[in-house]
């Protein structure tokens, strides 16, 4: 277009403008890309653009004209550009629905994997009871697992003949005096002793660990397992308080609508002692065919007492000033009657795709 | 121990024969129900018959014809293929009809030629034992024609109890019955012990020289017994009891110690050699045949009966070859002794012989019913197999005991069992245990018999006492104690063992048992190393997993094979639990130091995968960036430098301190030791003390947040290729006070030319004020100083 010689005549500008406005419309709304479109605003508005010419000549203009001249220039420009910034934003809107369109992810797939690990299902049942226990008030004590025949037996009000104490069935270790009759302890019994001797009543507290018997590994026995000992010790525990403390535990482990009983037994080193029942969690008792109690309606779950008076004079305390009772549940029992594990034996097998089934 | 529900109707008048409701009443006794079997007539239309005549089979050599009375008159024939029974024999006769046990019917047929109407039964074909050989001969006076289980005792039913150690009286029905009375608050009927005798004394001199072997000793001689099979009724319920019947003399002695919870042992008068019998402990080396026709070594533990020539029998746990009651034995002695129970437990365990005696002996077995046990025996004896009983009897005690009186009062009750309980009503309790007490006030002294050797003291009669009362009667309460918690330790142990699980490691729980082998290749993680301290089990399981661990190592490597083995190519494992060494220990020093570990080991792919890309396999770089993260999440510094260790890599493993401390090592498995555990990939591994990440730290203090803009610059530098480049990082940053971090990005190593070059990328920041260009060319000039006065020289920077 040849309009640089004559834009400074304002009727020239005036027809040469109108043509520019049309024309800029018409191209930029059908602008396809952003691209085209800067092209389009360019040739319209930019540098060696009719608009820009005419700016420039507004000097040469006729002073009478220039006023109206420079509006009309500026109107045009800023519709021109009021376009293109719509447009601009169409085309934007656009891409980015396109690429939005183009990148779409199968989210049944995994792309990334992140790593998952597992606690140990006995761990968490280990830290379970402890924490129901702490919300009654307990501690969490601990203790060696090579012990002195001492804690593990004669302290605990257990006979010298004991068959408990034959190589049979508790492993004893070759450490030092042999008198002191070294070995890996048979429950977590001990730590209640030693819990005692170090500490003054009252007493509250739970002792999670391992325990060993001279037992090969079969689908029930294992050489090295778990226990959690309980003990409570004060001016006035009673019966009543043990049944009520496990009856307690029984309802946070297995659920609201557990209930438990207890019936008499022996242990040297609770009397009264009993073992406590805990009512089927699956089928509560109504099922000849249930896979849990065998219809039985009740889980033999743990052994306990109260704390046989031999028991506290060996460990300094006086028999007469105070009162307690003990338990001692067996952590791989628990972990295998609520999660339906057929044998023992997967505790040490270790395999990963066992262990994994436990998210915890 | 079993109880036959119509055995036990002999001694006790039950006010239910109820099982579930008896289950329940040994249940809450104490005496836990582990089965209950139920025992019925197997068969129908088995008659008592008794066979008139037998004749030959024309066509047959290997069967008979008899001729039976089912009671009727009417002669019914039966073709018999046993021969154990002449003509005369009542027998059980199933008639054309029945079915027998395993639903066979039996009905008329011919048998070559010869009509045959039914057949005349054995045990086996009963159900009532494994004898097949001949048929069963019943006592002359059963009744003819009634059905055979009339004089069965069916149907019955049998608890199989579990009675606990401390109590011997339960291992005898009486015994059963006593508690069942105490429950139901019923008497008990005691069985006849009385004895018709003879004039005369056994003609044998009894010494007991171990007399902390043997409680008592009594003997008594029958004379002109008839050794033979024991009736029917005592063969089912000894069957019932669960063994198996032998003849009249060991049945009777069966019997009676499932009766009254006292063994008795019966031998042969005329076997003895000379008249002199010891209760002594046995000469290391002598030898004794048993009853089971095994030759036995005897040690000084071992106690035996000897005469003359030697034992004759292993006191209480089996009976000599030699004095074996047999077929032709008239003059037997029929033994009740009392024995030490833990010689009985040692003896029997030690020569493999447990048995329903041992059992007895073993709980202990009160040497005051020894006499009434014999004279019971006896009296059965007599009964079922003749022959006279003599009037004297040798009873020798070594040890005798009598009834104790325990002192108690109301407020040893009250206080374990609760203030609901009166004294009055707690020696009623008592009393139906056949306790003798007086009551005086609130106090009460309480006369134990010594059948009942467990209550000796307050606290055993008050589980007494809340026994009888029902434990289900206790209500629910629950002690108001302290406030509890979890030590700061305990926490800390607990968010390390969630952290691990967090950067993707599972935990497992190993034994800790190791073979030598395994504690060669890996000793705990410290420097010396080596096999010293090992603390070994006596008595192990295999005697190549007789150590205790030292570290937690070769257990997870083991875990690492087996899981591949299995088809994992991606394993991550953690462990925590205690290692062992044979030194005193700073918590306890009586016991072996036995520190709780923490221990990682990784094999394969690790950490974050990408579709389509190979993950990271796991490497020494891989047990380096678990440390760093589990001391980034407990809030640690934890300073690596490098160190060997057994077990580790020689050039790929880090020595980690806290402080002056070394609390373990992370790395890679030394290449050796991969082979050794079948692992055929680089291992990740770290062992740490627990203890040493769990300590409680001081408060963290919070370090101003600055509102002010950053400044990154890199630092290139040339370094010594065993240099570490951490400590460079370190020490430049430190140069610096205005450094907010320094990260390495780049460890560019040649080692054609020998040149490595560590890239350093600093942060800058200032709490108070933007930085500007001449105060960040300060900085830079005293890291490149710093670096400069380490050897490390600036290759180029931006």
């Amino acid at each position: 277009m040849d309009t640089t010689t004559n834009l400074t005549d304002p009727m020239n500008l005036a027809e040469t403008l109108e043509s520019l406005r049309a024309d800029s419309v018409a191209q930029i709304d059908a602008a396809a890309d952003i691209e085209s479109l800067d092209g389009i605003a360019a040739a319209a508005v930019g540098r060696e653009s009719p608009i820009a010419t005419a700016r420039r000549g507004l000097g040469s203009m006729p002073a009478e004209d220039r006023r109206d001249a420079g509006r009309l220039i500026n109107e045009i420009a800023k519709e021109i550009e009021a376009v293109v910034a719509t447009r601009r934003e169409a085309l934007l809107a656009q891409e980015r629905a396109a690429a939005i369109a183009g990148e779409a992810i199968d989210v049944t797939v995994d792309y990334l994997r992140l790593p998952t690990g597992r606690l140990h299902v006995i761990q968490q049942v280990l830290d379970e009871v402890c924490d129901i226990f702490v919300g009654l008030g307990y501690h969490i004590a601990e203790g060696p697992e090579a012990e002195l025949g001492w804690y593990n037996f004669d302290a605990l009000n257990t006979p010298p003949d004991h068959p408990g104490r034959l190589e049979s069935d508790t492993m004893y270790l070759d450490y030092g005096d042999p008198a002191d009759e070294m070995l890996l302890r048979a429950h977590t019994s001990p730590v209640q002793a030693r819990y005692m001797e170090a500490h003054e009543p009252p007493v509250y507290i739970v002792a999670p660990g391992k325990a060993y018997r001279n037992d090969t590994i079969d689908a029930t026995h294992l050489p090295v397992f778990h226990q959690i000992e309980g003990l409570a010790v004060d001016e006035s525990i009673t019966f009543s308080d043990l049944k009520g403390t496990l009856a307690e535990f029984a309802r946070q482990f297995f659920g609201p609508g557990t209930h438990v009983r207890m019936r008499p037994h022996f242990f040297p080193f609770t009397e009264p002692s009993a073992e406590l029942d805990v009512s089927c969690f699956n089928c509560d008792g109504g099922e000849s065919s249930c896979r849990v109690c065998r219809g039985v309606g009740w889980l033999e779950m743990l052994g306990c007492g109260m704390v046989d008076p031999a028991v506290f004079t060996a460990v300094g305390y006086d028999p007469d000033a105070v009162t307690g009772f003990a338990f001692g549940v067996g952590v791989e029992r628990l972990a295998m009657v609520r999660h339906g594990i057929d044998s023992i034996r997967h505790f040490v097998d270790n395999d990963v795709r066992f262990l994994d089934q436990f998210p915890g | 121990m079993r109880v036959s529900l119509n055995w036990l109707k002999d001694y006790v008048d039950l006010p239910t024969t109820d099982t579930v409701e008896l289950s329940r009443a040994f249940d809450m006794l104490g005496h836990a129900v582990e089965d209950v079997e139920h025992f019925d007539a197997g068969w129908t239309d088995v008659i008592i018959g008794r066979v008139l005549r037998i004749e030959s089979h024309p066509n047959a050599d290997n069967v008979r014809v008899t001729h039976v009375d089912l009671g009727d008159g009417v002669e019914q024939q039966i073709i018999c293929g046993a021969w154990n029974f002449e003509e005369g024999a009542v027998v059980p006769v199933a008639i054309p009809g029945a079915v027998l046990v395993g639903d066979f019917e039996i009905g008329s047929r011919t048998i070559r030629g010869i009509e045959s109407h039914g057949m005349i039964c054995s045990e086996r074909e009963l159900g009532l034992g494994d004898v097949h050989e001949g048929i069963m001969v019943l006592d002359d006076d059963a009744p003819l024609g009634k059905p055979f289980e009339s004089i069965l005792s069916l149907p019955d039913v049998v608890f199989d109890l579990e009675v606990t150690n401390n109590r011997p009286d339960v291992m005898g029905m009486i015994g059963v019955a006593r508690e069942l009375a105490a429950w139901f608050d019923v008497p008990v009927h005691y069985p006849d012990v009385s004895l018709p005798t003879v004039p005369g004394t056994p003609a044998l001199d009894v010494t007991i020289t171990a007399t902390d072997g043997c409680n008592r000793f009594v003997a008594r001689e029958m004379r002109d017994v008839t050794i033979g099979p024991s009736p029917l009724w005592m063969r089912e319920r000894l069957r019932k009891a669960g063994v198996r019947a032998i003849s009249n003399v060991v049945d009777v002695s069966n019997y009676v110690m499932f009766e009254m919870g006292h063994p008795l042992h019966a031998f042969d008068g005329d076997s003895i050699t000379g008249e002199r019998l010891n209760v002594r402990w046995a000469e290391p080396g002598e030898e004794l045949e048993t009853l089971d026709g095994v030759v036995r070594t005897l040690g000084s533990d071992d106690l035996v009966i000897a005469d003359d020539d030697g034992p004759t029998s292993l006191a209480a746990v089996m009976g000599g070859a030699r004095s074996e009651v047999t077929g032709s034995t008239s003059r037997v002695i029929m033994e009740a002794a009392s024995w030490d129970a833990p010689t009985v437990m040692y003896t029997s365990r030690r020569h493999d012989l447990r048995s329903e005696a041992s059992a007895r002996f073993e709980r202990h077995v009160d040497l005051n019913l020894s006499p009434d046990a014999n004279a019971r025996a006896c009296r059965l004896l007599l009964e079922i197999g003749g022959g006279a009983a003599l009037e004297g009897i040798v009873d020798v005690v070594a040890n005798p005991v009598e009834a104790t009186t325990v002192a108690m009062n109301l407020n040893h009750i009250t206080r374990l069992l609760g203030d609901d309980f009166e004294i009055d009503s707690s020696a009623a309790l008592l009393r139906r245990l056949e306790l003798d007490v007086v009551v005086d006030g609130d106090s009460m002294q309480v006369t134990v018999p010594t059948n009942r050797p467990d209550l000796t003291r307050p606290a055993d009669l008050v589980e007494e006492i809340a026994r009888l009362a029902d434990y289900d009667t206790f209500a629910e309460t629950v002690p108001t104690g302290p406030v509890g918690g979890l030590l700061v330790e305990q926490h800390r142990a607990r968010t390390t063992r969630e952290l691990l699980r967090g950067l993707g490691l599972t935990q497992v729980i190993n034994l800790p048992f190791v073979s030598e082998e395994e504690l060669l290749a890996f000793s705990s993680a410290t420097p010396e190393g080596g096999t010293q301290d090992v603390v070994t089990v006596r008595n192990p399981l295999r005697d190549d997993q007789s150590k205790l661990r030292q570290s937690l190592l070769p257990g997870l490597l083991r875990k690492l094979r087996d899981n591949r083995n299995r088809g994992a190519e991606s394993v991550a494992l953690f462990e925590t639990g205690r290692a062992f060494r044979a030194r005193p220990w700073s918590d306890d020093p009586r016991v072996p130091e036995q520190p709780v570990l923490l221990a990682v080991a990784a094999i394969g792919p690790f950490g974050n995968s990408n579709i389509g890309t190979k993950s990271e396999r796991a490497d020494a770089t891989t047990a380096l960036a678990i440390v760093r993260s589990l001391a980034a999440g407990l809030g640690l510094d934890i300073d690596r430098h490098q160190s060997v260790a057994p077990g580790f890599h020689p050039t790929r493993t880090a020595g980690l301190r806290i402080g002056d401390t070394t609390i373990g090592f992370a790395g890679e498995l030394h290449p050796d030791v991969a082979d050794e555990f079948e692992l055929e990939d680089r291992v990740a591994i770290v062992e740490v003390e627990l203890s040493a990440v769990t300590a409680e730290q001081t408060s963290v203090q919070l370090s101003p947040v600055s509102t002010f803009p950053h400044v990154d610059f890199d630092l290139s530098f040339e370094v010594d290729m065993a240099a570490s480049a951490g400590e460079l990082a370190a020490s430049t940053r430190r140069a610096s006070d205005l450094v907010e971090k320094a990260t390495i990005f780049d460890d560019y190593r040649d080692s054609g030319s020998g040149l490595r070059a560590v890239a350093v990328r600093y942060r800058l920041r200032a709490a108070d004020r933007t930085l500007d260009a001449d105060e960040i060319a300060t900085e830079r000039e005293k890291m490149i100083d710093k670096a400069s006065a380490l050897g490390a020289k600036l290759r180029g920077g931006s």
